[in-house]
């Protein structure tokens, strides 16, 4: 073999080398989208397929006109009207933490405050702090407030997650912007306010949007947040829609496949929509949960 | 994070942004209220008038709940003081009885297991998909841009995956270990009270190879070339270039990603729900599982609060550390501020 030979099959061992990878790391979810095509019997016919046996949309359907057949009583709605609630609650978290983080993040690389050392480790510190320390307290702080079983209340709660990644990954971003960019838009005799709003936020708008897929991700994925703040009915996002399907003994394969599947969706779709704000937002040294 | 760290080193060492200088010409948002007001003084203004929303909500959304909750580690609650805010004061009884719980005491014991055990696997697995994928072959970027998936998933919709698939009965893991003819009966991954939480544990190291994949890839990328190709030069071996160059210009972003794997790990909470949901027999509650139960299924707040405590200073244990680690960004502010 000759060199060049010899450095191309090795090339190809790694090919091969990352597929087998692929294929353990995505196995998972290919598991679960052939189960959500399977029908009740397939199902529980204690079998497993590779391929869907007999491919059927009738979970789907079920989820999405409400109802399911063994678990009926603990649900309510259908998973249409959850998926609308999440979709709420996710945009609610991007929104909410744009707002917070975005002022905030320039203001903690671009102006020389005496608070900023506390503020940036307080953020380091609060991506420390598990989530169910603060799902307990902001239960009876919510109740107490009547904020319990509402949007605002689970959208203060999301914004856990997201806000202080969000501050942290768009003041990086700040950094690199240079300081000439405010200063002549000043000099043309901008405020603060509108060198804001017209000079930096356009610039920043990579980095906005990575931060606002993250926040959308983080609000549609909770899980913790929406089983103690909306402690009842009427509110529900779809990851709680899928805890209600498990049941305490026999689980509606079925109905909580296709439902998992369709909490999928959205990060599907930014994998693909929002590839390369997402591999930034990842190395940005990002913290989930 | 070494990006991140290295970037906000090299802002340091930019100009500081010109304040009074550049003023007297711009309006600020104070001009008019208060004009006797500096250039200066005005930008300060507006600097805290664009952090205040962020004050105000890590005010409400951290400091309160965690001071809170200490408060409630100290107090004899019951369903019915949950309306009024405080309870009567329980001294150390809460954590007395948690303490002597023996579910308490082994979910505190179980966790710390459970996450050591977690992050010696995933940064094996994950350093050596990072090395793989810093290799030049084809396909490289289409298998990186795919392994971020387990990342993105709810973590719900994963404990549920992971249900789904170490069933007894029509599992896949099952399936597959029968048909190489590893076993000859299908094994009781989740409900055999010995091997549930390897089920946990497996789903946990799964989604956690993203992150510390992509971490330790974008470390890689910034060793410099001209190190590795002196170090091939010099007749090192692939593992003594691992082992004597690499991983020690690397070691921050290690120990970083180890850090906040712990940190991910010990708070590992809807994977368990959506997996096992604590069971069989409590077997699998760790301290987050277990807290819930105390507070939202038994309705004894106080004690929830104790064991949150407990997982509290467990995390921020790495707290200074993580500060040290991350010390690039904030020495860049110390430089900044007056």
């Amino acid at each position: 073999m000759t060199r060049l030979q010899k450095s191309r099959a090795l090339q190809w061992l790694c090919t091969l080398a990352a597929a087998a990878a692929l294929v353990i790391v995505l196995f998972p979810v290919y598991a679960i989208i052939v189960g959500s095509f399977e029908s009740t019997e397939t199902l529980f016919s204690g079998r497993f397929y590779w391929v869907p046996h007999e491919a059927t949309l009738d979970n789907y359907r079920t989820v999405l006109q409400g109802g399911s057949a063994t678990t009926q009583e603990t649900v309510s709605g259908s998973q249409t009207g959850n998926v609308l609630t999440s979709l709420l609650v996710g945009l609610g978290t991007a929104l909410l933490a744009l707002v917070v983080a975005v002022p905030a993040a320039y203001a903690l690389s671009k102006y020389r405050l005496r608070v900023t050392l506390v503020i940036v480790s307080s953020l380091l510190v609060a991506q420390i702090v598990p989530s169910i320390v603060l799902a307990t307290s902001l239960f009876i702080i919510f109740h107490w407030i009547h904020l319990l079983n509402s949007y605002p209340g689970l959208i203060l709660a999301d914004g856990t997650y997201a806000i202080p990644f969000a501050i942290l990954v768009l003041r990086a971003f700040f950094f690199s912007l240079p300081n000439e960019l405010m200063d002549s838009a000043r000099v043309d005799g901008a405020s603060e306010w509108r060198t804001f709003r017209l000079v930096v936020i356009p610039i920043a708008r990579s980095a906005i949007i990575t931060v606002a897929v993250f926040a959308f991700l983080a609000g549609w994925g909770d899980f913790i947040f929406a089983l103690t703040v909306l402690n009842g009915t009427g509110i529900q996002p779809i990851t709680l829609g899928i805890y209600n399907y498990l049941g305490n003994y026999s689980t509606d394969w079925g109905a909580v496949m296709s439902s998992a599947v369709i909490a999928l969706v959205p990060a599907a779709v930014m994998l693909m929509v929002a590839q390369r704000y997402i591999a930034s937002g990842l190395t940005a040294g990002s913290v989930k949960g | 994070m070494g990006r991140r760290g290295n970037q906000a080193q090299a802002d340091a060492a930019a100009p500081a942004p010109a304040t009074a200088g550049a003023g007297a010409a711009f309006r600020s948002l104070t001009t008019g209220s208060l004009p006797r007001l500096s250039a200066r003084r005005k930008q300060q203004f507006a600097g805290w008038l664009f952090l205040a929303p962020a004050i105000a909500y890590l005010l409400f959304a951290f400091a309160l709940p965690v001071i809170y909750n200490v408060m409630l580690s100290f107090e004899r609650t019951s369903p019915a003081t949950i309306a009024n805010f405080t309870a009567p004061f329980a001294g150390l009884d809460n954590y007395h009885a948690v303490f002597h719980d023996p579910t308490s005491r082994s979910a505190i014991v179980r966790t710390l297991e459970f996450t050591v055990l977690s992050l010696v696997f995933q940064f094996i697995i994950g350093f050596s998909l990072a090395l793989l994928f810093s290799l030049r072959f084809p396909g490289r970027t289409f298998a990186r841009s795919l392994i971020i998936v387990p990342w993105l998933l709810p973590l719900i919709v994963t404990g549920v995956i992971f249900r789904f698939l170490f069933q007894a009965e029509g599992g896949a893991v099952n399936q597959v270990l029968t048909n190489v003819g590893l076993v000859d009966h299908p094994i009781q991954w989740l409900n055999d009270p010995h091997l549930a939480l390897w089920t946990i544990l497996i789903g946990n190291i799964w989604l956690g190879i993203p992150f510390f994949t992509l971490l330790l890839y974008s470390a890689l990328q910034d060793v410099p070339v001209e190190v590795k190709e002196a170090a091939v030069i010099d007749g090192a071996s692939p593992w003594q270039r691992l082992r004597l160059i690499i991983v020690p210009i690397i070691l921050p972003v290690i120990e970083v990603a180890l850090l906040l794997g712990f940190v991910f790990t010990v708070k590992v909470f809807d994977l368990v729900i959506g997996l096992t949901g604590g069971g069989p027999a409590n077997s699998t509650q760790l301290i987050t599982t277990w807290s819930y139960n105390l507070s939202f299924q038994q309705f004894s707040f106080g004690q929830g609060a104790a064991l949150n405590n407990v997982l509290l200073v467990l995390a921020l244990i790495c707290a200074p550390l993580y500060l040290w680690l991350s010390r690039g960004s904030l020495r860049t502010s110390r430089g900044e501020g007056r």
